[in-house]
């Protein structure tokens, strides 16, 4: 609802020489688009997966030219979800004239934000990104179903958040880019959701050691296209 | 000539500022500590407060529309669930633990009795997806309100937008929570010079500041903080306190230390409302069987005459805060939902 006024804005901002950056954020499987609810092979194997559910937030999107810090998004929280392909792409107003090579950015919110309170856009509640008997944002969501989970009708879930000490799951990606109008990032899904052994594990709900070791798998994901 | 002006600009910008946030909806006691909510973030107005005061009692935040907050947390019993030991919800199913009487939350800036909660805001959505609570989610009570007669008008006179979103009704419903002080307690007002303790009383007062003064500590009367209060486990709820939050084995049978204002009226006590009165609260402190997170203020055997429990007792009494128990700020807001 609220993309048709950004993109108002942007092409205002356009008109008065500011510089519109997109990034945009491209989930993959076996080096394909992502599909929801498709069944995928498990390379050599007759096991198959399906994703039916990717949330996630992407936030404090940062600019560097080499290590120096050149332009952060003010407000940043990006909630990304696949079955809406209008939010993998991120609109970024950057000043006029600036230069970077690196960006860097986090999946998930901060501690502080955490604990700041109702918020509202994509940070607003009824997201169904919320733990509410013990209050945090999910950063990362995933659900499916593989014929490995012996969970009832086979569905894998996994919400990985926890904002708390070591229980903290944020993960910051820094990635090497050109300074070009358009920065395509791809996921390769498939690369993270392999590391798991479904057959043993097919469920995360709250904050824990387990949700810490499969966000910390997170960042071999990304990737930037060429 | 350009004095005038700066004064004038000065005088409209202070009006600004005192108008934009009425001073009077809360005051902070005299004596008390800084509140830990952020006021600025979610300015207090008469429209948010009713809005908020509203929601509170409407069942709609519920399932199938039968429990308000109000059902577990009733202003005559100092908002929590008298004669409950563990309150019910929704088809009459049972929780696990004892519903806190509400006041003074200003103050908190962790809720529930093992903390789970880290802000004012963010309480309320606990309740509502509650199974055995409201059972509800938040995203269906929004659309819920959205097609109701009253929301979308008290939504506009309150924050100037008709658009109903999850962080307008939680910041609408702290505002009522907010404003929820009890502070004119007869203690309050010995400690203001308005009234006396009798000789029992004064007696009362001395023992719980040697007693129970370092967890209940005034003007709130609590620390804030999660201690084991050396209660044993309930085999049957096998509830292991702030452990479940933080997996750390420090924690485990700690509690958040409770207020003990407004005592008189709300039973029954303890996370688990386990004891129905209060000399069975006093009778546990002094037979405390010793476990390996007891509160170190507890360590020390508390030895009290009966006399002296009865005189603690009456100091406990001195409590209560009738004003806020029978404020009609606080109470149901028959105006807009009996229309």
């Amino acid at each position: 609802m609220k993309k048709p006024i950004i993109f108002i804005l942007l092409f205002i901002l356009k008109l008065n020489g500011l510089n519109a950056q997109s990034i945009c954020f491209n989930p993959m499987f076996g080096g394909s688009k992502l599909e929801l609810n498709k069944q995928y092979f498990i390379v050599n194997s007759t096991d198959s997966i399906q994703i039916e559910t990717l949330k996630f937030y992407i936030s404090n999107m940062e600019f560097y030219n080499t290590e120096q810090l050149v332009f952060k998004e003010k407000n940043s929280f990006h909630l990304i979800d696949a079955e809406d392909s209008t939010t993998f792409n991120l609109m970024i107003n950057l000043e006029p004239n600036i230069n970077f090579n690196q960006i860097k950015f986090n999946i998930g919110i901060d501690s502080i934000t955490n604990y700041g309170g109702a918020m509202g856009g994509d940070l607003d509640p009824t997201k169904g990104m919320y733990w509410t008997w013990q209050n945090g944002y999910i950063n990362f969501k995933i659900e499916g179903k593989s014929n490995l989970s012996i969970a009832k009708s086979n569905d894998f879930v996994f919400h990985l958040g926890g904002y708390q000490n070591e229980f903290s799951t944020l993960q910051t990606i820094q990635l090497p880019v050109q300074n070009s109008q358009v920065i395509p990032i791809n996921m390769a899904i498939d690369k993270w959701i392999y590391e798991i052994d479904l057959a043993k594990q097919n469920h995360i709900m709250s904050p824990s050691k387990e949700a810490v070791i499969l966000s910390n798998k997170l960042s071999a994901i990304f990737s930037v296209t060429k | 000539m350009k004095i005038k002006t700066i004064v004038i600009g000065f005088i409209i910008v202070l009006l600004f500022a005192f108008a934009s946030a009425d001073k009077s909806l809360f005051t902070t006691p005299k004596n008390w500590p800084k509140p830990a909510y952020n006021f600025k973030k979610n300015q207090l107005t008469d429209s948010k407060i009713l809005l908020g005061r509203v929601l509170f009692y409407d069942p709609i935040l519920s399932r199938n529309n039968t429990i308000s907050c109000a059902n577990c947390h009733s202003q005559y019993t100092a908002f929590t669930h008298v004669d409950h030991a563990l309150s019910h919800g929704i088809d009459d199913r049972i929780g696990t633990r004892n519903s806190p009487a509400l006041m003074n939350l200003a103050w908190h800036q962790s809720f529930m009795w093992d903390g789970a909660i880290n802000h004012l805001d963010m309480q309320a959505l606990a309740p509502i997806s509650h199974h055995d609570e409201m059972d509800e989610n938040i995203k269906h009570v929004i659309e819920k309100l959205k097609a109701s007669k009253i929301y979308p008008l008290l939504f506009y006179n309150a924050f100037n937008d008709s658009t109903i979103t999850g962080e307008n009704t939680l910041k609408a419903i702290s505002q009522f929570m907010l404003i929820m002080v009890s502070a004119n307690s007869k203690y309050d007002k010995v400690k203001r010079m308005e009234d006396s303790f009798t000789k029992q009383e004064e007696n009362g007062y001395r023992l719980f500041k040697q007693n129970c003064a370092s967890c209940h500590t005034e003007p709130l009367f609590t620390n804030r903080e999660f201690e084991n209060n050396g209660i044993p486990i309930d085999s049957l709820l096998n509830d292991i306190g702030r452990k479940r939050i933080t997996q750390n084995d420090q924690d485990y049978l700690k509690f958040k230390v409770p207020t003990l204002r407004n005592i008189e009226f709300s039973n029954p006590y303890m996370h688990d409302g386990r004891f129905k009165r209060i000399f069975e609260v006093i009778n546990h402190y002094t037979n405390i069987q010793k476990s390996k997170t007891l509160a170190k203020q507890l360590q020390k055997p508390i030895i009290l005459s009966s006399n002296e429990k009865v005189d603690l007792t009456a100091f406990l009494l001195t409590l209560t805060d009738k004003d806020f128990l029978f404020n009609p700020k606080f109470s149901f807001p028959k105006e807009v939902l009996l229309k």
